[in-house]
Protein backbone atom coordinates (compact mmCIF):
# COMPACT_ATOMS: atom_id res chain seq x y z
CA UNK A 1 0.00 0.00 0.00
CA UNK A 2 1.63 3.21 -1.19
CA UNK A 3 1.37 6.17 1.15
CA UNK A 4 2.39 9.73 0.30
CA UNK A 5 4.77 11.29 2.83
CA UNK A 6 3.76 14.97 2.89
CA UNK A 7 7.11 16.42 3.99
CA UNK A 8 9.47 14.00 2.24
CA UNK A 9 7.21 14.59 -0.83
CA UNK A 10 7.41 11.01 -2.04
CA UNK A 11 5.36 7.83 -2.08
CA UNK A 12 6.60 4.84 -0.08
CA UNK A 13 5.11 1.45 0.72
CA UNK A 14 3.50 1.79 4.17
CA UNK A 15 4.10 -1.88 5.04
CA UNK A 16 7.78 -1.51 4.23
CA UNK A 17 8.04 1.40 6.69
CA UNK A 18 6.20 -0.52 9.42
CA UNK A 19 8.48 -3.48 8.68
CA UNK A 20 11.64 -1.39 8.98
CA UNK A 21 10.27 0.05 12.23
CA UNK A 22 9.60 -3.48 13.49
CA UNK A 23 13.06 -4.76 12.55
CA UNK A 24 14.85 -1.83 14.14
CA UNK A 25 12.56 -1.99 17.18
CA UNK A 26 13.25 -5.71 17.56
CA UNK A 27 17.01 -5.16 17.45
CA UNK A 28 16.78 -2.22 19.85
CA UNK A 29 14.71 -4.27 22.28
CA UNK A 30 17.16 -7.16 21.95
CA UNK A 31 20.19 -4.99 22.67
CA UNK A 32 18.53 -2.43 24.95
CA UNK A 33 19.38 0.59 22.78
CA UNK A 34 17.19 3.24 21.18
CA UNK A 35 17.83 2.16 17.61
CA UNK A 36 18.05 5.62 16.01
CA UNK A 37 21.48 4.79 14.63
CA UNK A 38 19.95 1.91 12.65
CA UNK A 39 16.76 3.69 11.68
CA UNK A 40 18.16 6.83 10.05
CA UNK A 41 20.59 4.89 7.78
CA UNK A 42 17.72 2.55 6.79
CA UNK A 43 15.65 5.59 5.78
CA UNK A 44 18.58 7.04 3.83
CA UNK A 45 18.95 3.74 1.94
CA UNK A 46 15.22 3.91 1.11
CA UNK A 47 15.85 7.23 -0.62
CA UNK A 48 14.24 9.51 1.99
CA UNK A 49 16.00 12.91 1.81
CA UNK A 50 18.65 13.20 4.55
CA UNK A 51 17.06 16.16 6.42
CA UNK A 52 13.70 14.32 6.64
CA UNK A 53 15.35 11.02 7.60
CA UNK A 54 17.31 12.70 10.41
CA UNK A 55 14.47 14.83 11.84
CA UNK A 56 11.84 12.08 11.61
CA UNK A 57 14.35 9.59 13.05
CA UNK A 58 14.82 11.83 16.10
CA UNK A 59 11.05 12.18 16.40
CA UNK A 60 10.65 8.37 16.26
CA UNK A 61 13.30 7.85 18.98
CA UNK A 62 11.36 10.30 21.15
CA UNK A 63 8.21 8.21 20.78
CA UNK A 64 10.04 4.92 21.32
CA UNK A 65 11.69 6.17 24.55
CA UNK A 66 8.62 7.75 26.17
CA UNK A 67 7.23 4.65 27.85
CA UNK A 68 10.71 3.73 29.11
CA UNK A 69 11.24 7.03 30.89
CA UNK A 70 7.77 6.82 32.47
CA UNK A 71 8.50 3.32 33.78
CA UNK A 72 11.98 4.25 35.04
CA UNK A 73 10.81 7.37 36.85
CA UNK A 74 8.04 5.37 38.58
CA UNK A 75 10.74 3.06 39.92
CA UNK A 76 12.76 6.08 41.06
CA UNK A 77 15.63 5.33 38.68
CA UNK A 78 16.04 8.88 37.32
CA UNK A 79 18.62 11.26 38.80
CA UNK A 80 16.71 14.47 38.03
CA UNK A 81 19.58 16.82 38.92
CA UNK A 82 21.98 14.94 36.65
CA UNK A 83 19.21 14.75 34.04
CA UNK A 84 18.68 18.52 34.04
CA UNK A 85 22.44 19.17 33.70
CA UNK A 86 22.70 16.70 30.80
CA UNK A 87 19.60 18.18 29.13
CA UNK A 88 20.96 21.73 29.49
CA UNK A 89 24.11 20.64 27.68
CA UNK A 90 21.99 18.68 25.19
CA UNK A 91 19.83 21.70 24.29
CA UNK A 92 22.94 23.76 23.60
CA UNK A 93 24.50 21.00 21.51
CA UNK A 94 21.37 20.36 19.47
CA UNK A 95 20.91 24.09 18.81
CA UNK A 96 24.44 24.20 17.38
CA UNK A 97 23.72 21.00 15.44
CA UNK A 98 20.58 22.42 13.80
CA UNK A 99 22.44 25.60 12.75
CA UNK A 100 25.22 23.46 11.27
CA UNK A 101 22.60 21.35 9.50
CA UNK A 102 20.89 24.42 8.02
CA UNK A 103 24.24 25.70 6.76
CA UNK A 104 25.16 22.32 5.23
CA UNK A 105 21.80 22.06 3.51
CA UNK A 106 22.37 25.43 1.86
CA UNK A 107 25.75 24.18 0.62
CA UNK A 108 24.29 20.88 -0.64
CA UNK A 109 26.54 18.86 1.69
CA UNK A 110 23.97 17.36 4.07
CA UNK A 111 24.03 13.81 2.66
CA UNK A 112 27.81 13.50 2.65
CA UNK A 113 28.32 15.05 6.10
CA UNK A 114 25.55 12.95 7.72
CA UNK A 115 27.23 9.84 6.27
CA UNK A 116 30.66 10.93 7.49
CA UNK A 117 29.29 11.52 11.01
CA UNK A 118 27.80 8.02 10.94
CA UNK A 119 30.98 6.40 9.66
CA UNK A 120 33.20 8.13 12.25
CA UNK A 121 30.88 7.77 15.25
CA UNK A 122 29.61 4.26 14.53
CA UNK A 123 33.04 3.10 13.39
CA UNK A 124 34.71 4.13 16.64
CA UNK A 125 31.84 3.12 18.94
CA UNK A 126 31.51 -0.25 17.18
CA UNK A 127 35.25 -0.96 17.43
CA UNK A 128 35.30 0.00 21.13
CA UNK A 129 32.28 -2.22 21.83
CA UNK A 130 33.79 -5.23 20.09
CA UNK A 131 37.19 -4.77 21.75
CA UNK A 132 35.70 -4.14 25.18
CA UNK A 133 33.38 -7.13 25.04
CA UNK A 134 36.07 -9.47 23.70
CA UNK A 135 38.34 -8.33 26.55
CA UNK A 136 35.49 -8.90 29.02
CA UNK A 137 34.86 -12.39 27.67
CA UNK A 138 38.57 -13.19 27.98
CA UNK A 139 38.70 -11.68 31.48
CA UNK A 140 35.72 -13.79 32.50
CA UNK A 141 37.64 -16.87 31.40
CA UNK A 142 40.75 -15.66 33.27
CA UNK A 143 38.58 -14.81 36.28
CA UNK A 144 40.32 -11.50 36.96
CA UNK A 145 38.56 -8.75 38.93
CA UNK A 146 37.59 -5.54 37.13
CA UNK A 147 38.29 -2.06 38.50
CA UNK A 148 35.16 -0.03 39.02
CA UNK A 149 36.04 3.58 39.70
CA UNK A 150 39.13 5.59 38.90
CA UNK A 151 40.20 9.13 39.74
CA UNK A 152 41.68 11.27 36.98
CA UNK A 153 41.99 14.91 35.76
CA UNK A 154 38.23 15.32 35.44
CA UNK A 155 37.79 15.34 39.19
CA UNK A 156 39.85 18.51 39.57
CA UNK A 157 37.39 20.72 37.65
CA UNK A 158 35.43 23.54 39.43
CA UNK A 159 31.61 24.10 39.84
CA UNK A 160 31.13 20.91 41.81
CA UNK A 161 27.62 20.00 42.86
CA UNK A 162 26.16 17.05 44.68
CA UNK A 163 24.16 14.50 42.68
CA UNK A 164 22.42 12.67 45.53
CA UNK A 165 20.81 9.88 43.56
CA UNK A 166 24.05 9.09 41.74
CA UNK A 167 26.04 9.42 45.00
CA UNK A 168 28.47 11.74 43.21
CA UNK A 169 30.09 15.07 44.07
CA UNK A 170 31.57 16.22 40.77
CA UNK A 171 31.91 19.31 38.59
CA UNK A 172 28.96 20.12 36.29
CA UNK A 173 31.38 20.71 33.40
CA UNK A 174 31.83 17.06 32.30
CA UNK A 175 28.10 16.20 32.28
CA UNK A 176 27.39 19.49 30.44
CA UNK A 177 29.99 18.61 27.79
CA UNK A 178 28.72 15.03 27.50
CA UNK A 179 25.15 16.34 27.12
CA UNK A 180 26.23 18.90 24.51
CA UNK A 181 28.12 16.29 22.49
CA UNK A 182 25.12 13.94 22.46
CA UNK A 183 22.81 16.85 21.57
CA UNK A 184 24.98 17.73 18.57
CA UNK A 185 24.96 14.11 17.35
CA UNK A 186 21.22 13.92 17.92
CA UNK A 187 20.57 16.92 15.68
CA UNK A 188 22.91 15.79 12.88
CA UNK A 189 22.37 12.03 12.97
CA UNK A 190 18.75 11.78 14.13
CA UNK A 191 19.65 9.50 17.02
CA UNK A 192 18.89 9.59 20.73
CA UNK A 193 22.54 8.90 21.42
CA UNK A 194 21.94 6.34 24.15
CA UNK A 195 24.62 4.05 22.69
CA UNK A 196 27.23 6.72 23.48
CA UNK A 197 25.54 8.39 26.45
CA UNK A 198 25.29 5.21 28.53
CA UNK A 199 29.01 4.30 28.32
CA UNK A 200 29.97 7.95 28.88
CA UNK A 201 27.79 8.09 32.00
CA UNK A 202 29.20 4.83 33.38
CA UNK A 203 32.89 5.13 32.53
CA UNK A 204 33.43 8.90 32.30
CA UNK A 205 31.04 10.28 34.91
CA UNK A 206 30.95 7.24 37.18
CA UNK A 207 27.15 7.19 37.55
CA UNK A 208 25.82 3.98 39.17
CA UNK A 209 24.35 1.53 36.65
CA UNK A 210 20.98 1.51 38.45
CA UNK A 211 20.18 5.13 37.54
CA UNK A 212 22.04 5.28 34.19
CA UNK A 213 19.24 3.87 32.02
CA UNK A 214 16.47 6.05 33.51
CA UNK A 215 18.56 9.22 33.48
CA UNK A 216 19.84 8.69 29.94
CA UNK A 217 16.28 7.99 28.71
CA UNK A 218 15.18 11.25 30.33
CA UNK A 219 17.96 13.11 28.49
CA UNK A 220 17.13 11.34 25.20
CA UNK A 221 13.41 12.21 25.42
CA UNK A 222 14.12 15.88 26.21
CA UNK A 223 16.82 16.34 23.55
CA UNK A 224 14.95 14.52 20.76
CA UNK A 225 11.89 16.66 21.59
CA UNK A 226 14.03 19.77 21.20
CA UNK A 227 15.55 18.43 17.95
CA UNK A 228 12.05 17.66 16.62
CA UNK A 229 10.74 21.14 17.39
CA UNK A 230 13.82 22.94 16.08
CA UNK A 231 13.91 20.82 12.90
CA UNK A 232 10.22 21.49 12.26
CA UNK A 233 10.66 25.18 12.95
CA UNK A 234 13.90 25.95 11.17
CA UNK A 235 14.28 23.21 8.55
CA UNK A 236 10.65 22.11 8.01
CA UNK A 237 11.90 18.52 7.83
CA UNK A 238 9.79 16.47 10.30
CA UNK A 239 7.44 14.05 8.54
CA UNK A 240 4.86 12.98 11.11
CA UNK A 241 3.34 10.34 8.78
CA UNK A 242 6.76 8.71 8.45
CA UNK A 243 7.35 8.94 12.23
CA UNK A 244 4.03 7.34 13.15
CA UNK A 245 4.40 4.46 10.67
CA UNK A 246 7.90 3.72 12.01
CA UNK A 247 6.64 3.93 15.61
CA UNK A 248 3.82 1.49 14.87
CA UNK A 249 6.38 -1.16 13.89
CA UNK A 250 9.03 -0.02 16.34
CA UNK A 251 7.03 -0.23 19.56
CA UNK A 252 5.73 -3.73 18.79
CA UNK A 253 9.15 -4.94 17.62
CA UNK A 254 10.86 -3.67 20.76
CA UNK A 255 8.61 -5.81 22.99
CA UNK A 256 9.51 -9.00 21.08
CA UNK A 257 13.19 -8.07 21.05
CA UNK A 258 13.27 -7.36 24.79
CA UNK A 259 11.73 -10.76 25.48
CA UNK A 260 14.50 -12.47 23.52
CA UNK A 261 17.22 -10.20 24.87
CA UNK A 262 16.85 -11.62 28.37
CA UNK A 263 18.29 -14.94 27.15
CA UNK A 264 21.57 -13.46 25.86
CA UNK A 265 24.65 -12.89 28.03
CA UNK A 266 25.89 -9.31 28.49
CA UNK A 267 29.30 -9.59 26.79
CA UNK A 268 28.05 -11.60 23.84
CA UNK A 269 25.20 -9.12 23.36
CA UNK A 270 27.64 -6.20 23.33
CA UNK A 271 29.94 -7.96 20.86
CA UNK A 272 27.00 -8.64 18.52
CA UNK A 273 25.77 -5.06 18.84
CA UNK A 274 29.30 -3.83 18.12
CA UNK A 275 29.44 -5.92 14.94
CA UNK A 276 26.03 -4.60 13.87
CA UNK A 277 27.17 -1.01 14.45
CA UNK A 278 30.37 -1.66 12.48
CA UNK A 279 28.49 -3.12 9.51
CA UNK A 280 26.18 -0.07 9.33
CA UNK A 281 29.29 2.15 9.35
CA UNK A 282 30.90 0.05 6.60
CA UNK A 283 27.77 0.26 4.44
CA UNK A 284 27.61 4.06 4.72
CA UNK A 285 31.36 4.33 4.08
CA UNK A 286 30.90 2.37 0.85
CA UNK A 287 28.16 4.84 -0.15
CA UNK A 288 30.67 7.68 0.30
CA UNK A 289 33.52 6.19 -1.74
CA UNK A 290 31.57 4.31 -4.42
CA UNK A 291 31.54 6.21 -7.74
CA UNK A 292 28.00 7.65 -8.09
CA UNK A 293 25.80 6.66 -11.05
CA UNK A 294 24.94 10.28 -11.73
CA UNK A 295 27.65 12.93 -11.55
CA UNK A 296 25.01 15.67 -11.25
CA UNK A 297 22.23 16.08 -8.70
CA UNK A 298 19.13 18.25 -8.87
CA UNK A 299 17.74 20.00 -5.82
CA UNK A 300 15.16 22.70 -5.09
CA UNK A 301 16.25 26.27 -4.52
CA UNK B 1 -10.91 4.97 -24.73
CA UNK B 2 -14.71 5.11 -24.86
CA UNK B 3 -14.64 8.39 -22.96
CA UNK B 4 -12.19 9.77 -25.48
CA UNK B 5 -14.41 8.81 -28.41
CA UNK B 6 -17.43 10.38 -26.71
CA UNK B 7 -15.55 13.61 -26.13
CA UNK B 8 -14.33 13.72 -29.70
CA UNK B 9 -17.82 13.10 -31.04
CA UNK B 10 -19.17 15.90 -28.88
CA UNK B 11 -16.51 18.14 -30.27
CA UNK B 12 -17.18 17.14 -33.81
CA UNK B 13 -20.78 18.29 -33.47
CA UNK B 14 -19.74 21.47 -31.62
CA UNK B 15 -17.18 22.28 -34.28
CA UNK B 16 -19.70 21.78 -37.07
CA UNK B 17 -22.10 24.10 -35.25
CA UNK B 18 -19.58 26.99 -35.15
CA UNK B 19 -17.46 26.75 -38.28
CA UNK B 20 -16.19 30.34 -37.95
CA UNK B 21 -13.64 29.64 -35.14
CA UNK B 22 -10.28 28.72 -36.73
CA UNK B 23 -9.19 26.75 -33.64
CA UNK B 24 -11.06 25.45 -30.59
CA UNK B 25 -9.27 23.57 -27.83
CA UNK B 26 -10.34 22.17 -24.47
CA UNK B 27 -8.97 20.06 -21.60
CA UNK B 28 -10.63 16.94 -20.17
CA UNK B 29 -10.35 18.49 -16.69
CA UNK B 30 -9.27 21.79 -15.19
CA UNK B 31 -8.26 20.41 -11.79
CA UNK B 32 -5.90 17.60 -10.80
CA UNK B 33 -6.14 16.53 -7.18
CA UNK B 34 -3.01 15.12 -5.58
CA UNK B 35 -4.19 13.01 -2.66
CA UNK B 36 -2.28 10.72 -0.29
CA UNK B 37 -2.56 7.82 -2.76
CA UNK B 38 -1.90 9.81 -5.98
CA UNK B 39 0.46 8.03 -8.36
CA UNK B 40 0.20 10.05 -11.54
CA UNK B 41 -2.60 11.08 -13.89
CA UNK B 42 -3.09 12.29 -17.42
CA UNK B 43 -5.04 15.10 -19.04
CA UNK B 44 -6.57 14.97 -22.49
CA UNK B 45 -6.05 18.03 -24.68
CA UNK B 46 -8.46 18.00 -27.60
CA UNK B 47 -10.19 20.29 -30.06
CA UNK B 48 -11.02 21.05 -33.63
CA UNK B 49 -10.01 23.38 -36.45
CA UNK B 50 -11.91 25.12 -39.22
CA UNK B 51 -9.38 24.10 -41.88
CA UNK B 52 -8.08 20.60 -42.52
CA UNK B 53 -5.07 19.52 -40.48
CA UNK B 54 -2.51 16.84 -41.05
CA UNK B 55 -0.43 16.00 -44.15
CA UNK B 56 -0.89 18.74 -46.74
CA UNK B 57 -2.81 20.99 -44.35
CA UNK B 58 -2.13 22.95 -41.18
CA UNK B 59 -0.41 21.45 -38.10
CA UNK B 60 -1.05 21.57 -34.35
CA UNK B 61 1.46 22.29 -31.59
CA UNK B 62 0.68 21.98 -27.85
CA UNK B 63 2.96 23.41 -25.19
CA UNK B 64 2.25 23.01 -21.46
CA UNK B 65 4.09 24.96 -18.79
CA UNK B 66 3.88 24.45 -15.01
CA UNK B 67 4.77 26.87 -12.21
CA UNK B 68 8.20 28.53 -12.37
CA UNK B 69 10.54 27.31 -9.63
CA UNK B 70 14.20 27.71 -8.71
CA UNK B 71 16.49 24.67 -9.00
CA UNK B 72 20.11 24.01 -8.17
CA UNK B 73 22.24 21.54 -10.11
CA UNK B 74 25.36 20.30 -8.33
CA UNK B 75 28.27 18.34 -9.72
CA UNK B 76 29.88 15.63 -7.61
CA UNK B 77 33.57 15.95 -6.93
CA UNK B 78 35.99 13.58 -5.26
CA UNK B 79 37.76 14.76 -2.12
CA UNK B 80 40.00 12.37 -0.15
CA UNK B 81 38.40 9.44 -1.98
CA UNK B 82 34.86 10.47 -1.00
CA UNK B 83 32.19 12.00 -3.23
CA UNK B 84 30.76 15.41 -2.32
CA UNK B 85 28.48 17.88 -4.05
CA UNK B 86 30.82 20.45 -5.52
CA UNK B 87 30.25 23.34 -7.96
CA UNK B 88 26.63 24.40 -8.35
CA UNK B 89 24.58 26.28 -10.91
CA UNK B 90 21.35 27.90 -9.76
CA UNK B 91 18.47 28.25 -12.21
CA UNK B 92 16.31 30.94 -10.65
CA UNK B 93 13.11 30.35 -12.64
CA UNK B 94 12.52 27.34 -14.85
CA UNK B 95 9.19 25.56 -15.30
CA UNK B 96 8.72 22.75 -12.77
CA UNK B 97 6.78 20.97 -15.54
CA UNK B 98 7.12 21.42 -19.28
CA UNK B 99 5.78 19.48 -22.23
CA UNK B 100 5.75 20.16 -25.95
CA UNK B 101 4.06 17.95 -28.54
CA UNK B 102 2.76 18.39 -32.07
CA UNK B 103 1.41 16.66 -35.10
CA UNK B 104 5.03 17.07 -36.23
CA UNK B 105 8.07 18.13 -34.15
CA UNK B 106 8.09 21.91 -33.63
CA UNK B 107 11.50 22.39 -35.31
CA UNK B 108 10.06 21.10 -38.59
CA UNK B 109 7.13 23.53 -38.49
CA UNK B 110 8.43 26.88 -37.31
CA UNK B 111 11.58 29.03 -37.67
CA UNK B 112 13.75 29.26 -34.57
CA UNK B 113 12.71 32.86 -33.82
CA UNK B 114 9.07 31.82 -33.48
CA UNK B 115 9.97 28.71 -31.51
CA UNK B 116 11.88 30.88 -29.04
CA UNK B 117 8.96 33.31 -28.77
CA UNK B 118 6.51 30.52 -27.89
CA UNK B 119 9.06 28.39 -25.94
CA UNK B 120 8.52 25.47 -28.31
CA UNK B 121 11.27 22.96 -27.58
CA UNK B 122 13.64 22.19 -24.74
CA UNK B 123 16.51 23.72 -26.74
CA UNK B 124 14.83 27.15 -26.75
CA UNK B 125 13.56 27.07 -23.16
CA UNK B 126 14.96 30.11 -21.30
CA UNK B 127 17.25 28.76 -18.56
CA UNK B 128 19.18 31.66 -17.06
CA UNK B 129 21.60 30.49 -14.38
CA UNK B 130 24.03 31.87 -11.85
CA UNK B 131 27.07 30.12 -10.39
CA UNK B 132 28.98 27.47 -12.31
CA UNK B 133 29.07 28.35 -16.01
CA UNK B 134 29.91 25.08 -17.76
CA UNK B 135 27.28 23.94 -20.31
CA UNK B 136 27.16 20.49 -18.64
CA UNK B 137 24.99 21.95 -15.87
CA UNK B 138 22.31 22.94 -18.34
CA UNK B 139 22.54 19.54 -20.00
CA UNK B 140 22.30 17.83 -16.59
CA UNK B 141 19.18 19.82 -15.70
CA UNK B 142 17.62 18.81 -19.03
CA UNK B 143 18.39 15.12 -18.62
CA UNK B 144 17.44 14.90 -14.91
CA UNK B 145 14.12 16.65 -15.57
CA UNK B 146 13.38 14.43 -18.56
CA UNK B 147 14.26 11.28 -16.59
CA UNK B 148 11.78 12.36 -13.92
CA UNK B 149 9.10 12.76 -16.60
CA UNK B 150 8.72 16.42 -15.64
CA UNK B 151 10.03 17.78 -18.93
CA UNK B 152 8.72 16.09 -22.06
CA UNK B 153 9.47 16.78 -25.71
CA UNK B 154 7.48 14.91 -28.37
CA UNK B 155 6.94 11.95 -26.04
CA UNK B 156 3.77 11.16 -28.02
CA UNK B 157 2.52 12.91 -31.19
CA UNK B 158 -0.73 14.85 -31.33
CA UNK B 159 -3.22 12.57 -33.04
CA UNK B 160 -5.49 13.71 -35.83
CA UNK B 161 -8.99 12.35 -36.37
CA UNK B 162 -11.38 13.05 -39.25
CA UNK B 163 -9.20 15.82 -40.72
CA UNK B 164 -10.35 18.58 -38.34
CA UNK B 165 -10.12 16.98 -34.89
CA UNK B 166 -7.02 16.54 -32.79
CA UNK B 167 -6.25 15.11 -29.37
CA UNK B 168 -3.19 14.51 -27.21
CA UNK B 169 -2.71 12.84 -23.87
CA UNK B 170 -0.58 14.78 -21.38
CA UNK B 171 0.96 12.41 -18.79
CA UNK B 172 1.49 13.93 -15.33
CA UNK B 173 3.94 11.95 -13.12
CA UNK B 174 3.38 11.25 -9.40
CA UNK B 175 5.89 13.97 -8.49
CA UNK B 176 3.91 16.69 -10.31
CA UNK B 177 4.29 19.95 -8.36
CA UNK B 178 1.22 21.87 -7.24
CA UNK B 179 0.39 25.11 -9.00
CA UNK B 180 -1.12 26.66 -12.13
CA UNK B 181 -0.50 25.10 -15.52
CA UNK B 182 -0.95 26.75 -18.90
CA UNK B 183 -1.74 24.74 -22.03
CA UNK B 184 -1.17 26.70 -25.25
CA UNK B 185 -2.50 25.18 -28.46
CA UNK B 186 -1.16 26.65 -31.72
CA UNK B 187 -2.44 26.22 -35.25
CA UNK B 188 0.53 26.42 -37.63
CA UNK B 189 0.50 26.92 -41.38
CA UNK B 190 3.34 27.83 -43.78
CA UNK B 191 5.81 28.38 -40.93
CA UNK B 192 3.50 30.86 -39.20
CA UNK B 193 1.19 30.68 -36.18
CA UNK B 194 -2.27 31.38 -37.55
CA UNK B 195 -4.41 30.77 -34.44
CA UNK B 196 -3.84 30.25 -30.72
CA UNK B 197 -5.90 29.01 -27.79
CA UNK B 198 -4.86 29.07 -24.13
CA UNK B 199 -6.35 26.76 -21.49
CA UNK B 200 -5.40 26.43 -17.84
CA UNK B 201 -5.56 23.74 -15.21
CA UNK B 202 -4.63 23.63 -11.54
CA UNK B 203 -2.75 20.91 -9.64
CA UNK B 204 -3.84 20.93 -6.02
CA UNK B 205 -2.81 18.93 -3.00
CA UNK B 206 -5.88 17.65 -1.14
CA UNK B 207 -6.63 15.56 1.93
CA UNK B 208 -4.60 14.82 5.05
CA UNK B 209 -1.22 15.08 3.32
CA UNK B 210 -2.04 18.59 2.10
CA UNK B 211 -3.22 19.66 5.56
CA UNK B 212 -0.02 18.34 7.16
CA UNK B 213 2.17 20.09 4.59
CA UNK B 214 0.21 23.34 5.04
CA UNK B 215 0.47 23.31 8.85
CA UNK B 216 4.18 22.48 8.69
CA UNK B 217 4.79 25.47 6.40
CA UNK B 218 2.35 27.96 7.93
CA UNK B 219 2.77 27.14 11.64
CA UNK B 220 6.16 25.37 11.89
CA UNK B 221 6.55 25.85 15.65
CA UNK B 222 3.04 24.57 16.41
CA UNK B 223 3.64 21.68 13.99
CA UNK B 224 6.85 20.74 15.83
CA UNK B 225 5.05 20.69 19.17
CA UNK B 226 2.27 18.53 17.67
CA UNK B 227 4.87 16.08 16.31
CA UNK B 228 6.42 15.76 19.78
CA UNK B 229 3.02 15.20 21.41
CA UNK B 230 1.83 12.69 18.78
CA UNK B 231 5.07 10.67 18.86
CA UNK B 232 5.08 10.56 22.68
CA UNK B 233 1.41 9.56 22.77
CA UNK B 234 1.83 6.91 20.07
CA UNK B 235 4.92 5.47 21.79
CA UNK B 236 3.20 5.35 25.16
CA UNK B 237 -0.04 3.83 23.79
CA UNK B 238 1.93 1.34 21.70
CA UNK B 239 3.90 0.11 24.70
CA UNK B 240 0.61 -0.60 26.49
CA UNK B 241 -1.04 -2.32 23.51
CA UNK B 242 1.97 -4.48 22.63
CA UNK B 243 3.11 -5.20 26.21
CA UNK B 244 4.23 -8.79 26.44
CA UNK B 245 4.58 -9.98 30.01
Amino acid sequence: MQVYLPIAEMSVDAFLLVGIGFGVGWLSGLFGVGGGFLLTPALLLLGIPAPVAVASGANQVLGASTSGVIAQSRRGNVDWVMGVVLVAGGLFGSLIGIQLFAFLRGAGLVDAVVSIFYVVVLGSVGSLMVMESVRAILRRRADAPARLHQHFWMHGLPFKIRFRKSRLFISVVPPLLVGAGIGLLSAIMGVGGGFMLVPAMIYLLGIPTAVVIGTSLFQVVCVTSAVTIMSAWQLGSVDIVLTLLLLLGGVSGAQFGAQMGGRLRGEETRALLGLLVLSVAAMLFWGLIDTPDHMFTLGPG
Amino acid sequence: MRRLVTLLLLWATAALAQPEAPLVARLSQDRVEVSTTFDGASILVFGSTAQPIGPGGAEILIVTTGPQQPFTVRRKIRVLGMWFNGPAARFAAVPAFYSVAGTLPAWRLLPEALRSQYHLGLDVLPMASTGARAPQFRAALLSLKQEAGLWQEDSAPVEIGANRLFHSRLPLPATIPAGEYTVRVLLVESRRVVAEQVQRFVVERVGTAATIADVSRGQPLLYGVICVALAALAGWLGSIVFRRS
